[in-house]
């Protein structure tokens, strides 16, 4: 059976998809971003995960106002990297595990999530930034990725109770497939920052702290912060941090916090990384 | 029996207007800056993007846009392209065609150069302390 063997959040600021590309990550300014992820990087080598579930979300690339989807799986069997309007990033195509999405879509649906499905589309940098974060500059990518696209842009968004319980879906969609697979659950975007406005560079190193905290317990009580207050706390662009709830909700009640990660700034953002392993008994039993 | 929402849509949509210095993107702005967000898509294709900047008003002129969105557009006044419906992840395509980084870019809506913006983030950022509710002054 499959398992979900990990969570990973990670904000996908573009400029470190840059630094990357440019060869900066080692810098004064990006040295401290990247050595947090250090850890991260060797212990994937050793994880080897088959496939990566990576909640994202799209930045005008892939989806304009025609279409919003509150939640859309990659269905499809690649996706190229994006042109967000200074030429795609020059990483390897994503490959897609169809037949594991699939199957995810059609359990996520039959337990009253209506998702949208994807065949088709590129991947900007909310996707392709924490895979070099992660895995660093191979000339393919380690695992499978299998892509959720979730609307924080046009209001309302999910709530965070909502992304929640998608998490614990996916949770069980995964564990009902029957190939022997080790995934991975990602949950990308964050933390503090605002990019529009009079208030834009607001950080809040304390709040994303907090909510750090908050994913490490034992408890559910992060899905609860209304979206008010990532608004007013974390910037208009903070909202994204309810994506990291997906992955977190994918864990079930206990974890054990593996690595953590807190950086201010990157551009305009707090960077923000942690990496969480399922601790419940269910999953211990499941072993 | 219909069930209850679970919250209120005109209490939630009210709340983000009590928030200083922020157009959340709401249903009403996105409406709004509908065609603003979409010629902004379009510069997303490099023929596109040379046709706008040979000739920006002509280019503008093909879209269904107030003259007020044309001049905030042609003026690069991304808070007034923000009352208009305009979203930054849309408007980033403008700037990017202007080889402008996000960071130059948001740097121009606030109160300060790109130079200050950088070293107030630099800083820690700005802090949220009396910048998280116009009604409470907290």
């Amino acid at each position: 059976m499959a398992r979900i063997t990990a969570g990973v959040a990670s904000s996908h600021v573009p400029l470190l998809g840059v630094a990357v590309d440019q060869g900066k990550d080692r810098d004064d300014y990006f040295g401290p971003i990247f050595a947090g992820y250090d850890w991260t990087r060797e212990w994937e080598k050793q994880e080897k995960p088959d496939v990566v579930i990576l909640v994202y979300n799209d930045h005008a690339s892939a989806f304009d106002m025609t279409i919003v989807p509150t939640f859309a799986i990659g269905c499809g069997e690649r996706y190229k990297s994006a042109d967000e309007g200074w030429g795609p990033r020059p990483v390897p195509d994503v490959i897609g595990d169809p037949d594991l999405a699939w199957h995810i879509a059609q359990s996520l649906i039959l337990d009253e999530f209506d998702m949208t499905i994807i065949n088709e589309m590129d991947v900007d940098h909310g996707l392709t930034v924490p895979l070099s974060m992660m895995f660093g500059q191979p000339e393919a990518w380690p695992c499978k990725v299998v892509p959720l696209a979730v609307n924080v842009v046009t209001y309302p968004v999910p709530s965070g109770n909502r992304c929640w319980a998608l998490g614990e879906a996916i949770r069980r969609a995964v564990e009902s497939y029957p190939e022997d697979l080790n995934v991975q659950i990602w949950g990308t975007g964050g933390m503090s920052h605002q990019l529009q406005g009079p208030r834009a560079g607001l950080l809040n190193r304390e709040w994303d702290n907090k909510f750090l905290d908050m994913l490490e317990a034992d408890n559910d009580e992060v899905r609860h912060i209304p979206h008010i207050e990532y608004l007013r706390e974390t910037g208009s662009e903070g909202i994204e941090m309810v994506m990291w709830l997906i992955m977190r909700g994918a864990l079930g009640k206990k974890v054990n916090t593996l690595h953590r990660h807190y950086h201010i700034p990157c551009s305009n953002t707090a960077i923000g990384h942690i990496v969480l392993e399922p601790a419940d008994e269910q999953a211990v039993a499941a072993e | 029996m219909s069930k209850k929402p679970t919250q209120n849509i005109h209490e939630y949509l009210a709340e983000f207007e009590d928030i200083p210095g922020t157009r959340v993107y709401t249903a009403a702005r996105a409406r709004k800056g509908y065609h603003i967000n979409q010629f902004a898509m379009s510069l997303m294709k490099a023929e596109n993007r040379e046709r706008f900047k040979a000739d920006e008003k002509a280019y503008l002129d093909e879209w269904d846009i107030s003259d007020e969105g044309k001049e905030a557009l042609l003026a690069r006044d991304y808070n007034r392209l923000l009352d208009l419906g305009g979203n930054v992840y849309f408007l980033a395509k403008l700037f990017s065609t202007d080889g402008l980084s996000f960071a130059e870019a948001v740097s121009t809506m606030t109160e300060y150069t790109f130079p200050e913006y950088r070293e107030m983030m630099l800083n820690g950022g700005r802090s949220p302390e009396g910048n998280r509710s116009i009604k409470g002054g907290y």
